[in-house]
């Protein structure tokens, strides 16, 4: 489980897949709500496979986030950065918990992004988001099981397919 | 990436101080990048660089909602359809017998200021573009449209909807452009009472309707319902292209100047088809001073480039009716 090749067919696809998800245009009213892929990818490859380790693959992910989307060049790159070392930090507590429970870990991570993100918002002067986007951590938390359980089959079919 | 990268997973008990030394090191690096982003200049040209490299990326994401939608109204019953067409046809009708009264006007406004040998006005050229589908970050004040620089668009070129101005050009990508709206907190722009010919500049409050007077005289002559237009100073918008209309008026006590809140007219959260109004053609020779001032501004040059607010009364003469 430590060591994979460094090609990694899944973790490629799922990483080119962050961006269109986070630009992808959802109904007016749920927009906000929208999960916070990038982190929730950082959390389980870091978490189930080891990847996505170094705080600097947080900030250059997060840098390619920023300029996607316009926000201030940074503030996904410091949330991401956050997020990455907060998960490595507690990566053998986590690793071990049973799954709603990690999902409320997850919720937690994303909650305490929330913060991170609304402190940057704020000392810029922008207008706070609107309530929904509070929802995005649950959504994420939601979300988080049948993430795993569907990078997990891939990422199995994949180490069985090239032994 | 990281230096000893190769050790530091394995070592995960070892260095609990060098993981928060790099902590400190990323997010102070985030920090800085922030802060020269926030203060505008530094970081603005990697930023038009790197938004052209991700262009193909937005257009992707694009393709299949834009098929989608095309595949919707392709789906839509015929007589709905056929509907549509009959109000639009006679929409179309009335505003052309409109359109024939005005370039009368037109006519006879160009002739009167050849009389009084006035500088002619501008006449603004419109350029139709689609908002994109994309979603950018749920504070950033800018849109998408699907028009760039193979279009002929150039930043700082004003933006309206059918109802009024909109915003400003800022990145533009080949077949993209950003629009900074003019509710975002950085945008600044020129404007004039249309009852009382009052200058000041309306200010973006970072919330999608509503922008902010902050700089009145206190003995103001402001109502609310009184329209704001642009006032053309600056260059970058022509004069006359409404923009908000004053919905509150306070005279905070203790305080040098009166505020105001004012309600964009153009729908900054609805719109999905936007006019893009090209560097105008000047009619005349004379008009050399506003030939040299449209060149298009940076979106803050406004802010620089405004005279005091309190210039009301001193109207130019271009400005006269």
């Amino acid at each position: 489980m430590s060591r994979h090749e460094p090609a990694n067919w899944t973790l490629a696809a799922s990483l080119l897949l962050v961006l269109p998800l986070t630009v992808m245009p959802l109904p007016e009213a749920i927009a906000d709500a929208r999960p916070y892929w990038a982190a929730l990818m950082i959390i389980y490859w870091n978490l189930e496979a080891g990847r996505l380790r170094y705080l600097g693959q947080a900030f250059v992910g997060g840098l390619m986030l920023d300029l996607l989307t316009g926000s201030l060049l940074g503030q996904h790159a410091l949330s991401l950065v956050i997020i990455s070392y907060l998960v490595e930090r507690f990566r053998f507590r986590i690793r071990f918990f049973p799954p709603w429970q990690q999902a409320a870990v997850v919720m937690l991570l994303l909650f305490n992004d929330r913060i991170v993100q609304l402190w940057i918002v704020g000392l810029v002067g922008d207008r706070w988001p609107s309530w929904q986007w509070w929802l995005a951590p649950a959504v994420g938390m939601f979300l988080w099981p049948w993430l795993f359980l569907l990078l997990d089959a891939l990422r199995q079919r994949e180490r069985r397919r090239k032994p | 990436m990281t230096p000893s990268g190769s050790t530091w997973p394995a070592a995960i008990d070892g260095d609990a101080a060098a993981r928060i030394a790099r902590l400190m090191f990323y997010g102070l690096l985030a920090i800085v990048l922030m802060t020269l982003d926030y203060r505008e200049g530094y970081v603005d040209s990697l930023r038009t660089q790197a938004w052209r490299a991700i262009e193909p990326v937005i257009l992707a994401v694009e393709a299949p909602f834009k098929m989608g939608q095309r595949l919707g109204e392709e789906l839509r019953q015929r007589h709905a359809l056929m509907d549509r067409v009959a109000i639009l046809e006679r929409e179309r009708r009335e505003r052309l017998a409109e359109l024939s009264l005005l370039e009368e006007l037109r006519d006879d406004n160009r002739e009167l200021r050849d009389l009084l040998d006035a500088s002619q006005r501008l006449v603004p050229d419109f350029q139709s573009a689609e908002l994109m589908n994309i979603d950018l970050n749920p504070w950033s004040h800018r849109v998408l449209i699907n028009r760039g620089s193979r279009d002929g668009l150039e930043a700082g070129q004003p933006v309206m909807d059918a109802f009024g101005v909109m915003g400003q050009i800022d990145d533009v990508a080949f077949n993209t452009a950003q629009v900074i709206l003019i509710s975002d907190p950085d945008h600044a722009l020129p404007v004039r009472v249309q009852r009382t010919g009052l200058r000041t500049v309306a200010y973006g409050s970072g919330r999608i309707n509503q922008l902010r007077l902050t700089d009145l005289p206190m003995n103001v002559d402001l109502q609310p319902g009184d329209i704001l237009v642009t006032s053309g100073l600056g260059g970058a918008f022509s004069a006359g292209l409404p923009v908000a209309e004053v919905e509150s008026v306070s005279r905070p006590v203790g305080e040098a100047f009166a505020k105001a809140v004012v309600r964009p007219i153009a729908r900054l959260d609805r719109a999905r088809h936007v006019l893009v109004v090209s560097s105008p053609e000047v009619e005349a020779d004379d008009d050399t001073d506003a030939d040299a001032d449209a060149t298009p501004a940076a979106v803050e040059g406004d802010e620089h480039t405004e005279p005091a607010p309190e210039a009301g009364e001193q109207t130019p003469t271009g400005e006269m009716p």
